[in-house]
């Protein structure tokens, strides 16, 4: 079994680093943007009263679609509809950007309201304006005590991007299903790919938990994950 | 119209109304420089909004607010014309008012010192070494020089009251607003709060205490105010307020509070 | 565009197919509910073993929920149907294969059994301790405080997180067919390639899961809200 370990993983290396790099681009480029649509929503839901049922709408849709369904959807039927997206790469980042965006919307609103109101009040008192109260009370907070499930849901995304493989994008779930489709060996392949995405994924999330730990203990925000 | 200076503060006839509800209804009242103003009352006469409405954290609905000469929410043209503040002059304009709160609303993610030296470097324009010596001195002064680096969350409660004070004053403000500073605070704690508060008294700072400390409003207070039902019901001497009121509500409360 | 607008939805298309995508939704209702059931069974052994005397066990409930929350759900899935049989048939010297919808209950089931395993923790821990010493005082033994004291307000506050862990349980059944579950997906994917019209059979299959789903969760929330107010979680 070492053998096959050797000649099946070692031996594929470099299409397993490949399709690991892949993944890596996938998940970041649609994290940003999922990060630049969710604050999009929450700030239009929050502030912009006329567009508010939209915004609504958005973030509920994209949060109770499933990621497959999504997937599958802004592969077959935006090219048809909107003439977008042109390759498969972007349908992939845009379903799991669309996603994580809803959720991320939802986390900014409570880390947003979440916030005790004198702490605004404070900030008015010694004279800084609106904005800077924004900028340096509330957002700093509330960035803080957002991080943990911000980052909680890179790791969903992370996740997700496995599907991403159904539409060909060649990430490493594809490399690896495409290794034993060639040798039908399937043993050492999956439970090596697997092993790196539960490494991959216990150390972001690891990560986050110590962070949160952190925070309750430095600054007694939060401190739930 | 230029003010008469001997009064630091003037409010003319303040009303502040919540969607049906009139929580003041017509104050009127003249602070000295100097003074220290104690407001008293049931909760709900509406001691905090009076307070908030001072530094126009609330909008007051009507009435006229007056600091050292100038007045808050609206400035005078050349030709006499009432103009409203923007954004940035009534920011400036609070500022001259310091208030402690009785959550303290110390900001959890900045430690003490940069609690202080936040508002003179970003609204005064105070360069950093500058603040920071001077925020040092502050805390000196309530007695917490060795906490400047803590955040709030490592402080007691009645630390962090003391760092919120000197987040005040570091504004240099012409006048300090308390409004129930010590009733968040374990019993054991408040001394060390009224403390600072009977010093800046003492250097003459203009306070108007919001509070329900009868004992160190008989201490302290040069003057007290008796507020029921969103009116000024009693307005003297510390003597003759706790002594010999005059309305009926304000016996009762004291016989409650003093009980 | 807005032709191609009006073209994405076309009820009359899934009417002409009820019956086939009817069929698909019962698999992924049946996976869901054997999934939920196995989850739950787990869960509650494990979140169990958490919390027990035995450092050898609580050991294995941490190294199962780690594993089980960090795996990707899809990868599970193909692990457990492509794996395992051969690593059991090599053990039993007889072929063995799993059935797609055996392996998709299993797989379902143990990846939320981590999440799951963590909410019967959290209910468990938020009882006070003075509760159980309450009936320690009282002379009740171990076994009646854990029955009458702790389980019952355990369970009332994990429901609300459980519901919602079910929830996504639902919408992980979506993709079933990747291992060739008939389940919904995989008969709009035929049809879609059938009738060459992928647009609105994708577009329909989206809206269809997006109002099932917030009807769930909508109705989730009014439970646990009208729970609250009662006191009762």
């Amino acid at each position: 079994m070492l053998g096959n370990a050797e000649r099946l993983v070692w031996g594929n290396r470099e299409l397993i680093l490949e399709g690991l790099s892949v993944t890596a681009q996938v998940c970041v480029v649609a994290f940003l943007l999922a990060l630049g649509l969710g604050l999009t929503a929450c700030l239009v839901r929050l502030y912009v009263p006329l567009l508010r049922p939209v915004a609504i709408g958005y973030i509920e849709f994209c949060r109770a679609t499933p990621i497959f369904v999504q997937l599958l959807w802004v592969n077959y039927a935006w090219p048809e509809v909107f003439g977008f997206p042109y390759t498969v790469m972007q349908a992939g980042i845009v379903a799991l950007a669309l996603q994580s965006s809803g959720y991320l919307a939802e986390t900014f609103r409570s880390g947003i309201e979440g916030l005790a109101p004198g702490q605004r009040e404070a900030a008015l008192a010694v004279g800084l304006t609106e904005s800077q109260a924004m900028r340096r009370i509330i957002l700093p907070q509330a960035l803080l005590t957002m991080a943990p499930s911000i980052v909680n849901q890179l790791v969903v995304v992370i996740k997700s991007s496995t599907l991403v493989s159904v539409i060909a994008i060649p990430d490493l779930m594809y490399q690896a299903m495409r290794i034993v489709h060639q040798w039908f060996e399937p043993i050492e392949v999956l439970t090596s790919v697997a092993l790196i995405y539960i490494a991959l994924i216990f150390a972001i999330s690891a990560t986050a938990r110590r962070f949160a730990e952190h925070l309750r203990r430095r600054y007694g925000l939060g401190g739930e994950t | 119209m230029a003010e008469p200076p001997r009064h630091l503060l003037t409010v003319r006839d303040l009303r502040k109304a919540f969607a049906h509800h009139e929580v003041l209804r017509g104050l009127s009242i003249e602070v000295d420089r100097g003074s220290v103003v104690a407001v008293i009352g049931a909760s709900g006469s509406g001691k905090s909004t009076f307070l908030r409405c001072l530094n126009y954290l609330e909008v007051p609905s009507s009435g006229e607010v007056w600091v050292d000469g100038v007045p808050m929410g609206f400035s005078l043209a050349a030709d006499g014309r009432r103009q409203p503040d923007p954004p940035r002059e009534l920011a400036r304009k609070r500022a001259a008012l310091g208030m402690v709160f009785q959550q303290f609303n110390l900001w959890p993610h900045l430690t003490a010192l940069q609690n202080i030296v936040e508002a003179p470097m970003r609204v005064k324009g105070t360069a950093r070494r500058e603040a920071e010596a001077e925020g040092l001195a502050l805390l000196r002064k309530v007695n917490l020089e060795e906490k400047a680096r803590e955040y709030p969350a490592r402080l007691s409660g009645g630390q962090q009251q003391r760092v919120a004070i000197a987040r005040a004053l570091a504004m240099q403000p012409k006048l300090m607003l308390f409004d129930e500073a010590t009733s968040a605070l374990d019993p054991e704690l408040t001394g060390e709060v009224l403390d600072v508060m009977r010093g800046l008294a003492g250097e003459g700072m203009t306070m108007i205490v919001v509070t329900h400390e009868i004992a160190f409003a008989r201490d302290v207070a040069d003057r007290i105010l008796f507020l029921n039902d969103g009116r000024i019901e009693e307005d003297g001497p510390a003597a003759q307020v706790l002594g010999a009121p005059a309305s009926e509500a304000c016996r009762r409360f004291l016989a409650r509070a003093l009980h | 565009m807005f032709e191609a607008l009006s073209q994405s939805l076309d009820p009359a298309l899934f009417w002409e197919y009820r019956q086939t995508l009817a069929e698909g939704l019962l698999r992924n209702i049946a996976v869901f509910l054997l999934g939920a059931a196995l989850a739950s069974a787990i869960a509650l052994g494990v979140g169990l073993a958490r919390m027990s005397r035995f450092r050898a066990l609580r050991a294995v409930a941490v190294g199962h929920t780690e594993v089980f929350r960090n795996v990707p759900e899809y990868v599970l899935l193909v692990w457990l149907h492509y794996v395992v049989p051969i690593l059991l048939t090599k053990a039993a010297g007889a072929r063995i294969t799993f059935d797609p919808f055996f392996s998709a209950v299993l797989a379902l089931g143990l990846a939320y059994s981590g999440f799951l395993a963590e909410t019967v923790r959290a209910g468990i821990l938020s009882v006070p301790t003075g509760h159980v010493e309450a009936g320690r005082a009282l002379g009740m033994p171990g076994g009646v405080i854990a029955r009458r004291i702790v389980a019952p307000q355990a369970a009332r506050r994990m429901l609300p997180e459980a519901l919602n862990q079910y929830v996504s349980l639902f919408k992980a059944t979506s993709f079933i067919s990747l291992i060739a579950v008939e389940d919904v997906m995989y008969r709009v994917a035929m049809v879609a390639s059938y009738e060459m019209r992928p647009l609105p059979l994708y577009t329909g299959a989206a809206l269809i899961y997006c109002v099932v789903i917030i009807t769930a969760t909508t109705t989730i929330r009014l439970l646990t809200d009208r729970w609250r107010r009662r006191g009762w979680v």
